[in-house]
């Protein structure tokens, strides 16, 4: 199984920081994340929650007991002197890849696990009471995943989202949001953690009018069937290779791509299978995509790849769609990536009349492999021909 | 009568030498020629590759004939003298 994970956030209505923070690891066979939320909003929020949320990881990397991780942040988190309540909420997620789930909640509202068909399951919690402060307690769970099931994690700026208003006097609160992602599930049952963890904070912005009046955090977890892609770019150093290279991309079971015009000719020449252009319009700042049977996408080499790192670098510097996207969407829509690398030199890359510096192929895939890994938590192989 | 076939390269090299403007000369012709050319993109000519030392990037095919060096105006002149010779 393979555990698909991913977290959306917005910044309170008018605060230039996220008040909430989210950290996860992928290690050999386990996955550890944490969703930490900081107490007020803005710039202060976001210390208090990045520091409990970067040490609880470490912790529990280091110490391999998530308990005993936890409880030494919860005995010793700071209170506030003004309010009174510590300085932040947590909650702490350790997964392995059969399943096997511990969680660790403290002030965060509980966690929901939503199976396959829809139906919610209420897992039994063990208290943990701080031994340093007494109104202080952490819940902790250790429960079994079967594939196809999902759990979802979120700050209080979800459940608590419309309060107040004219609707929901008392927030959306966990029933409403069960009731909002059992609608969505029921439209999209295959849905990513990425669609449905926007669409929760899509949500939750939306019936606070769109201006949140808290910070918005909603994780998602999904055991799943590993999804798999690969990524075909630049041809092999010896010509001989091209028909290996193009048995390999016909054998892949999954997803396939190709970055790169001459990568795509070599394919389309070896397996004798026709490229049919997208329409050259309106394509943006980047070139065109084109399409070939049993083929999800191909785009343009090395501006597109080096357009794509950017994207999934900061997500909020797309200013419009274009191949890049497309690539970016695939690579987020799967959780096994591999990059097959030609690593043939295309010598008008050089020509010093360019005008513009092109990256080398290696560089950017070696880029794109570190964020994919550490931002997006995918597993991703390189390997070169 | 068939239509003028008109390939742009979408090719890395072509598209940074110039290409990206060549778009505009997509918009242009089906505006203009809409039952006389017929535009597309293709992935790459590897033309750029063959002759790299005197690498004329953007590259476009009208009819299968190379343009190197390609402009909108160039383009657009090869187009217009096709159509005229068709016409005579």
């Amino acid at each position: 199984m393979f555990i698909d994970i991913n977290c959306t956030q917005e910044k309170k209505y008018n605060q230039n920081a996220f008040g909430d923070y989210f950290v996860s690891k992928r290690r050999p066979g386990r996955l550890i994340a944490v969703l930490s939320d900081g107490l007020g909003s803005g710039i202060k929020a976001n210390i208090l929650s990045c520091m409990t949320a970067t040490m609880l990881l470490r912790f529990i990397e280091a110490q391999r007991n998530i308990k005993a991780a936890c409880e030494i942040i919860l005995n010793s988190l700071p209170v506030c002197k003004v309010r009174q309540i510590s300085y932040s909420t947590f909650s702490a997620i350790d997964c392995t890849d059969d399943g096997d789930v511990k969680i660790v909640e403290e002030g965060n509202p509980q966690f929901i696990w939503m199976k396959k068909n829809g139906e919610i399951i209420e897992p039994e919690c063990k208290i943990i009471n701080s031994k340093t402060f007494s109104n202080r307690h952490m819940r902790t769970y250790h429960i079994k995943l079967e594939l196809g099931d999902r759990l979802i994690f979120c700050s209080d700026g979800v459940t608590q989202a419309g309060l107040g208003g004219d609707n929901l006097k008392l927030g959306l609160r966990r029933k409403g949001l069960i009731d909002v992602i059992k609608k969505k599930m029921k439209h999209q049952p295959d849905i990513s953690s990425r669609e449905l963890s926007k669409y929760i904070v899509e949500y939750a912005k939306y019936i606070d009018n769109k201006h949140a009046k808290d910070d918005i955090s909603a994780c998602v977890v999904h055991f799943t069937k590993v999804r798999r892609l690969c990524v075909f770019t630049g041809p092999p150093y010896h010509n001989e290779k091209d028909s290996e290279y193009a048995n390999i991309f016909a054998e892949f079971d999954g997803k396939k791509a190709i970055c790169g015009g001459t990568t795509a000719n070599l394919i389309s020449r070896e397996l004798n299978r026709e490229i049919i252009s997208e329409s050259p319009f309106n394509t943006g700042k980047l070139p065109a995509c084109s399409s070939m049977e049993g083929v999800d996408l191909i785009t343009e080499g090395i501006l597109t790849l080096s357009k794509t790192y950017e994207y999934l670098k900061d997500e909020e510097s797309i200013d419009e769609i274009n191949a890049a996207v497309r690539l970016m969407n695939l690579l987020l829509d799967n959780d096994y990536i591999l990059f097959m690398v030609g690593a043939q030199l295309n010598q008008a890359h050089y020509d010093p009349n360019l005008p513009i510096e092109i990256e080398i192929r290696k560089n950017v895939i070696k880029k794109l492999k570190k964020v994919l890994e550490e931002k997006y938590t995918k597993r991703v192989e390189i390997q070169y021909m | 009568m068939e239509k003028i076939q008109v390939e742009i390269c979408m090719g890395t090299t072509c598209f940074i030498m110039g290409g990206e403007s060549l778009q505009e000369l997509a918009t242009l012709l089906q505006r203009k020629y809409p039952d006389k050319v017929d535009t597309k993109g293709i992935v790459c000519h590897g033309l750029c590759n063959t002759d790299c030392q005197y690498s004329k990037a953007p590259y476009v095919k009208v009819d299968g004939e190379a343009i190197s060096e390609a402009t909108v105006e160039k383009v657009l002149a090869v187009i217009e003298r096709k159509l005229d010779n068709n016409e005579q």
